[in-house]
């Protein structure tokens, strides 16, 4: 505990570059998280609604689909995904890139990254949205076709304005899941907060690529964890708050989707 | 084709000695998570509030923090603080540590599904509040609970692949497929076979849950 909170093992964080490299590194992974969250969320919607397609094999296939990329880990993914890209995609996609994008977009792993990312939690949001779908009344839907409304009509006015704020929280949680996960893209050789938290550990302290200062492992990564919780914790705090709000404002408790695992974790 | 049975048939042993190791790591770290989300969940309905205040900080900080910066944490950070820690142990320990914050809420919403009416009851009939916890809402919230419980069991078992990769901790499904991959470069054929033992585990405790579920479920 005393190793703990020893003022000199903290002298680190306001030595030289450190912090400001620390939080350099952090951006990149909002910044992958951000897109990854945009594409989910669109690839997500997409596949919920051929899930609850009126055609059989539509629904199968999609079925099929969305088991097999949520039932496998993400690093597996992302793994996978940058192993078997071959380099000449790689540095065709390096020349591609134009220099205005943010910093993210640079390093060649990137796209296996977004594309793991987004298969796997598109797959997960997906099911929590077919389940939000599921979840109303069969009567609305009935309802909505007996005042002539056609199937998109339907869906689009009466359905998914229902069925989408009862998965509001839990696909917030799965949101904040993809952001814990984003750390993942250090292991395929993306530069982001973890990476830079191993070069402050293992820089910090040398004479001549350091600021002298020793930066000990635990503390670093304590530092860059609370990071993530700020940013996580702020996420579930602001999916309350919406909930309350909405609550207060159409007076009706809106039902959550349960039952479904990411409503309380998959990672 | 043939060359995805070759290499199944030629790197089976390593193959089947990662799919045991990712459960063992699975099973260990199940049992943390379970008896620590007990312990936390138990905190969380304390009536005493720095009590509570101790469950909700746990809860709030390994559900928001990486499973990955934890296990720098446990492993390399501990390690460099001078503790002795096994890699085995800073890996199951972190995924058990991580899991049981998520163990913790999901008995905290069964321990409500049971009503503060029974609770009341209990407490009028004179039983102490912890023995009211043990006795009266502990069995009910549990069956409640295994839902949820399962499904991070599946979580588990996804999580559990970061272990052996990031910090070569633990010689896991997925560290064993990227040694062999290293060694023949037959990247789909390998990573399909490490595909194919992970979605076993996945699926089939899915099915395992819903066998359960249906058994022990209670209907309210």
């Amino acid at each position: 505990m005393s190793y703990l909170v020893d003022p000199a093992n903290w002298e680190w964080l306001f030595a030289g570059n450190n912090l400001r490299f620390l939080l350099q590194g952090f951006a990149i992974n909002l910044q992958i998280a951000i897109l990854a969250m945009v594409l989910s969320l669109v690839a997500g919607l997409g596949l919920a609604l051929l899930r609850v397609s009126r055609w059989a094999w539509v629904k199968a296939v999609t079925g099929t689909w969305i088991d097999v990329w949520r039932n496998l880990p993400l690093i597996f993914i992302m793994l996978y995904l940058s192993l078997s890209i071959p380099e000449s995609w790689r540095t065709a996609y390096q020349d591609l890139i134009p220099a205005w994008l943010p910093d993210a977009f640079d390093s060649p792993f990137f796209p296996a990254a977004v594309a793991a990312l987004t298969l796997y939690n598109s797959a997960v949001i997906a099911e929590i949205m077919r389940a939000g779908i599921q979840s109303l009344e069969k009567g609305q839907g009935e309802a909505a076709a007996a005042l002539g409304l056609s199937y998109w009509k339907s869906m689009r006015l009466v359905i998914l304005p229902q069925g989408l704020r009862r998965m509001v929280p839990a696909t917030v949680s799965q949101l904040i899941t993809l952001n814990k996960d984003t750390t993942l893209v250090s292991i395929i050789a993306i530069q982001e907060a973890l990476r830079h938290s191993r070069i402050i550990t293992n820089t910090s302290g040398s004479p001549f690529t350091g600021v002298g200062v020793d930066a000990p492992l635990l503390h670093v990564f304590l530092v860059t964890g609370l990071l993530f919780v700020a940013v996580n914790f702020a996420l579930s705090r602001l999916s309350r708050r919406l909930e309350v709000r909405e609550r207060e404002r159409s007076g009706i408790a809106v039902e959550r989707v349960t039952g479904i695992e990411d409503q309380l974790e998959t990672a | 084709m043939s060359g995805l049975w070759e290499v199944l048939v030629r790197h089976f042993p390593q193959f089947l000695s990662g799919f045991v190791v990712t459960i063992q790591l699975v099973a260990a770290a199940f049992v943390v998570a379970v008896v620590l989300g007990v312990v936390v969940a138990g905190l969380r309905v304390q009536p005493l509030a720095p009590l509570r205040l101790a469950g909700t900080i746990y809860v709030e900080f390994f559900r928001n923090i990486p499973l990955l910066v934890l296990l720098f944490i446990a492993f390399a950070g501990l390690r460099r603080a001078g503790l002795d820690i096994s890699r085995f142990a800073a890996g199951a320990g972190s995924l058990g540590l991580y899991t049981a914050a998520y163990v913790a809420e999901a008995i905290r919403s069964g321990v409500f599904a049971v009503g503060q009416g029974q609770i009341d009851a209990a407490l009028s009939l004179g039983f102490t509040y912890p023995r009211t916890l043990r006795m009266i809402v502990l069995p009910q919230a549990i069956r409640t609970v295994i839902p949820p419980l399962g499904n991070l069991m599946i979580a588990m078992i996804k999580n559990s692949a970061i272990i052996g990769v990031a910090l070569a901790l633990a010689d896991d499904l997925l560290k064993e497929a990227r040694v062999i991959n290293s060694r023949t470069f037959q990247t789909n054929e390998v990573f399909f076979w490490a595909a194919v033992g992970y979605l076993i585990l996945t699926v089939g405790t899915t099915f395992v849950v819903r066998y359960l579920e249906r058994r022990l479920v209670i209907r309210r």
